[in-house]
């Protein structure tokens, strides 16, 4: 072999350079959460009066009414999805691709546009099923009112069940079908096998992704706000939103900072208990990345009822409510399908709505979802970075920040930008009433779902991979370029579609951030509704559904295309 | 070549600390094959790891090639892609992500930037040409097979022609054959090379079948830096006795020394005989010492034969390995491991007789 001269390579930075710059990215958005947070407790004791007003029977009401709400609707989510997950994971069931889709595009369907749709339908007076009740058994006995706390927990649960499905069969998936069938080797049978092996297993994801779906359940906004806000049935969301956007007279910052404080407190609580959970369960070292060849159950004859489940939810939590309102959106007010009204569906609705506010919404739509993931996705695998390949003294702690937004529900996040923008980072440039303001919410909010992603990435990374890049004489930078980034793009494009219709369906953060400079779609459909064009909304509803379509399709084709090919990808979750 | 000195390493894992290298010094020759051989857990692995700049010692000297490429004293660390090593990975590190090609020439855009895209191509090709992958070149590197990818790490560690080549568990991941071709293969290859080798393994046979020197550790320390012969013939303790082989360890006690006092041969008496066995320093007569009898070192008296110098004991049980069966032979209350040729094996249960060769025993120091 001839010899080669050796070039000595001549620049020697290029490592260092690439720990600091992520270093800065992990300190601001440290910053910004801690900020946030700090801000909220800071501005709840302004007045000495803010916590003392809480304790009204109103207000007290409205909590327990969001606990209520909040557990039904975790009970109904779980309630399909544990029998999805199971039918997914552990049977022969064929169309299991389809059945994935369904769940992850009923996920992705903005909230409001079920709730709209069930309103239509179970209106106690313009409901149209109500409606036909009427006219058969008499105006006194509407057949389902779905304006309460009940109605509302259950379409909310239809809402979650996919996060649910997604939790669920991730614990199922990466369960070692191996300690079911050493049990089984040891004797003992199958029911046996799962309630001494599988559920022990899998109760810690259980536990804390019902934890999780909670959390998110008695924040939303969506479901309250379009069902509950005309009936005066309000909760801790929609009660936060009246406080900050009072009918008459000034915001009470204070007093939603206060409430959002106490709340905040419990979500935490509870966030820190399932993530000790989500902890313990990774002791048993269950988890890997293997995929492997679980054991599945033929269904025979129960395939029937399997699919008859999986339909009843796709009907209820998608179809009905979505058909209806495409329906309502061609009448000029609410109205049965019938041949009279056919006469009266028109246009009309679609003419009004494309106006400058819908298309000024839609650009600022179409800006944060191209915005958004960029920025939650650097600073997420800035966080990673630090945390799985730095010896950082406290990263572990880090990760944990990066978590905190986790356990803020939407509204209260909501408040704390606008306390940061108006008393902090106002002083130093014009944030609040700009698309910014928003973009900086969706980015706190969502990074925490970022770096889930980033980390599975990295973890399911060997070292060796970018260590023997190292030794073949890459720098760090060069290293993530040409091995790292590669190597995790399929679970960096996933997180990078999921969070694009994110930002795309979120309505609670916009719609408490919202001026009129920067009204999304979704905070445009609101304040449509708001102003009593029930129909109108509708229209503006199926328009941008009609634009998200593409996506949620696209998202879903490809979440389905990893899950057969691999198993280590983390749940959008 | 390589110069490591007091090289110490402590892992930390909240308040518990653990010692992997518990200052360690050696030179390696340019072009000598050092085998690093220990238990898993020894050190033997972070030892490759400081040598390659992956990780980072706690205090000492390494230096290649004359140059300090880590310094705890002078704030010495140079990074490990300015240090001119190659290494293959005990996972080889494959990147999945790009062909055999992409993966083998991947070092030269980063050591030989200088290199045109014509010059790079030749280069790949004579290298996959070196491991026999020039017919994969263009294939994608994870339909290689286990072997093939274990020659295309070797491949990538080679084409920047590195003074330097580590080497950890590279054969641990392959089959019993594949594992002894490699070896054949990997000697050669580095032999004419003269590329400066170190090997990280626990395979006793590995380490004596390619490496010149092989250096045993156990728990952060060297136990012997030896030949491979002398690793297997003349151990110094009982930890390389045991662990290089699966030697017998005796007590004995010296009763002659040879002519000039300084003769490395004395006779020892032991519980089974007399016997002449290598010492390293010179011993005194009437001093106890441990002697290491490795089980080829255990004759088998056929019946009928010279009893005279022999123990008699029974066969506990016979493991039939092939070309040859490893005997556990009871004598009194003490257990010795024999292994003699298949063709004279005594079946389990049988009454033999034992005798250790004459000079073939090591005393332990």
């Amino acid at each position: 072999m001839k010899e080669h001269v050796l070039a000595r390579p001549r620049r020697r930075g290029g490592d260092r350079s690439f720990v600091v710059t992520a270093g800065v990215l992990v300190a601001i958005g440290s910053a910004l959460i801690l900020c946030l947070l700090a801000i909220l407790v800071v501005q709840s004791f302004s007045s000495s009066g803010n916590y003392a007003s809480l304790i009204t029977p109103t207000v007290i009401r409205i909590v327990l009414n969001s606990v209520e709400l909040a557990a039904i609707a975790t009970v109904v989510a779980f309630f399909f999805a544990l029998p999805i997950a199971w039918l997914v994971e552990r049977t022969k069931v064929h169309g299991k691709a389809a059945i994935v889709s369904i769940m992850l595009v009923s996920m992705l369907v903005p909230g409001f546009a079920i709730a709209m749709g069930w309103l239509f339908l179970l209106h106690p007076q313009i409901g149209l099923i109500n409606r036909l009740s009427a006219a058969a058994f008499g105006p006194a006995h509407p057949v389902l009112n779905v304006v309460t706390i009940t109605g509302m927990g259950i379409i909310m649960g239809f809402q979650l069940a996919p996060v649910a499905f997604l939790m669920v069969s991730a614990a199922l998936r990466s369960l070692d079908y191996r300690l079911e069938e050493a049990a089984s080797t040891a004797g003992a049978p199958d029911i046996a096998a799962i309630r001494r092996i599988v559920l022990p297993l899998i109760r810690p994801a259980l536990v804390s992704s019902a934890i999780y779906v909670f959390i998110i359940a008695f924040g939303t906004f969506d479901v309250p706000a379009i069902i509950g806000w005309g009936n005066r049935i309000f909760t801790f969301s929609t009660y936060v939103y009246l406080t900050t956007n009072p009918q008459a007279g000034l915001p009470d910052y204070g007093r939603a900072g206060a409430l959002s404080v106490a709340v905040l407190g419990a979500a935490l609580l509870l966030t820190v208990w399932s993530r000790y959970l989500s902890l313990d369960s990774k002791r048993f070292a269950v988890v890997s990345g293997k995929g492997y060849q679980t054991t599945q159950l033929a269904l025979g004859r129960w395939a029937f009822a399997a699919y008859a489940f999986v339909t009843v939810y796709l009907v209820a939590g998608i179809l009905l409510p979505l058909a209806v309102v495409l329906w309502e959106s061609f009448l000029p007010f609410v109205q049965p399908l019938s041949a009279a009204t056919l006469h009266v569906a028109n246009l009309a609705n679609y003419n009004a709505i494309f106006g400058d506010a819908f298309f000024s919404g839609l650009a600022n739509s179409a800006l944060l979802m191209a915005v958004v993931p960029p920025i939650v996705l650097v600073f997420s695998f800035a966080f990673s970075w630090i945390g799985f390949r730095t010896q950082l003294r406290g990263r572990a702690l880090l990760d944990g920040i990066a978590f905190l937004p986790h356990a803020v529900p939407s509204v209260i996040m909501a408040v704390g930008v606008i306390l940061l923008s108006l008393y902090g980072l106002n002083h130093l440039f014009q944030l609040y009433g700009t698309i910014w303001i928003i973009v900086l919410a969706y980015s706190v909010s969502w990074v925490s779902y970022g770096t889930r992603m980033t980390n599975s990435g990295l973890l399911q990374l060997s070292r060796e991979l970018e260590e023997s890049a190292n030794v073949s004489g890459a720098n760090t930078w060069a290293t993530v370029r040409t091995i790292v980034l590669p190597l995790i793009s399929r679970t960096l494009s996933l997180a990078w579609v999921y969070l694009v219709i994110l930002a795309g369906r979120e309505l609670t953060l916009a719609v408490l951030l919202t001026t009129p400079g920067n009204t999304t779609v979704p905070a445009f459909v609101w304040i449509t509704w708001l102003n009593g064009s029930l129909t109108r909304g509708a229209a503006a509803t199926v328009c941008y559904l009609i634009c998200l379509s593409p996506l949620i399709v696209g998202y879903s084709f490809l979440l389905n295309r990893t899950r057969r090919s691999s198993t280590a990808v983390g749940s959008p979750v | 070549m390589i110069s490591i000195a007091d090289l110490k390493q402590v892992y930390r894992d909240g308040a518990t600390t653990h010692a992997a290298l518990r200052g360690v010094s050696v030179e390696v020759a340019a072009g000598e094959f050092l085998a690093l051989l220990g238990p898993s857990g020894c050190g033997k692995t972070t030892l490759l790891r400081c040598i390659a700049g992956l990780t980072e010692p706690e205090s000492g000297t390494i230096a290649i090639d004359g140059e300090t490429v880590y310094s705890a004293a002078e704030h010495i660390n140079v990074p490990a892609r300015m240090r001119d090593i190659g290494m293959v990975f005990q996972s080889y590190a494959i990147w999945p992500h790009m062909t055999v090609a992409q993966n083998a020439a991947f070092p030269l855009r980063y050591r030989r930037p200088e290199l045109g895209a014509g010059q790079v191509r030749e280069r790949t090709a004579e290298v996959l040409r070196l491991v026999h992958l020039d017919a994969l070149a263009d294939r994608p590197a994870p339909a290689l097979s286990g072997g093939q990818q274990q020659r295309l790490a070797l491949a990538r560690a080679l084409i920047s022609d590195p003074k330097v080549l580590l080497l950890d568990e590279p054969l641990s991941n392959l089959d019993a054959r594949l594992r002894e071709e490699m070896r054949f293969e990997l000697r050669a290859l580095t032999k004419r090379l003269g590329v400066t080798t170190i090997l990280v393994t626990h395979e006793q046979a590995e380490a004596l079948s390619l490496a010149d020197v092989v250096a045993v550790m156990d728990d952060g320390r060297f136990m012997q830096i030896s030949s491979p012969r002398d690793l297997y013939d003349r151990p110094r303790t009982e930890f390389v006795a045991g662990f290089v082989g699966r030697a017998n360890l005796v007590p004995a006690e010296v009763i002659a020394t040879a002519a000039g006092g300084s003769a490395q041969w004395v006779s020892v008496s032991t519980p089974y005989g007399v016997v002449e066995c290598y010492t390293e320093r010179p011993r005194a007569a009437g001093e106890r010492a441990t002697l290491a009898v490795q089980p080829e070192a255990l004759a088998i008296v056929p019946a009928g034969g010279d009893l005279h110098g022999a123990v008699t004991g029974t066969v506990e049980g016979a493991a039939f390995i092939g070309d040859a069966t490893e005997l556990v032979v009871r004598v009194g209350d003490t257990v010795l491991v024999a292994k003699v040729a298949t063709t004279d094996a005594p079946a389990a249960g049988a009454a033999v007789a034992v005798r250790i060769r004459a000079q073939t025993c090591t005393l332990l120091s």
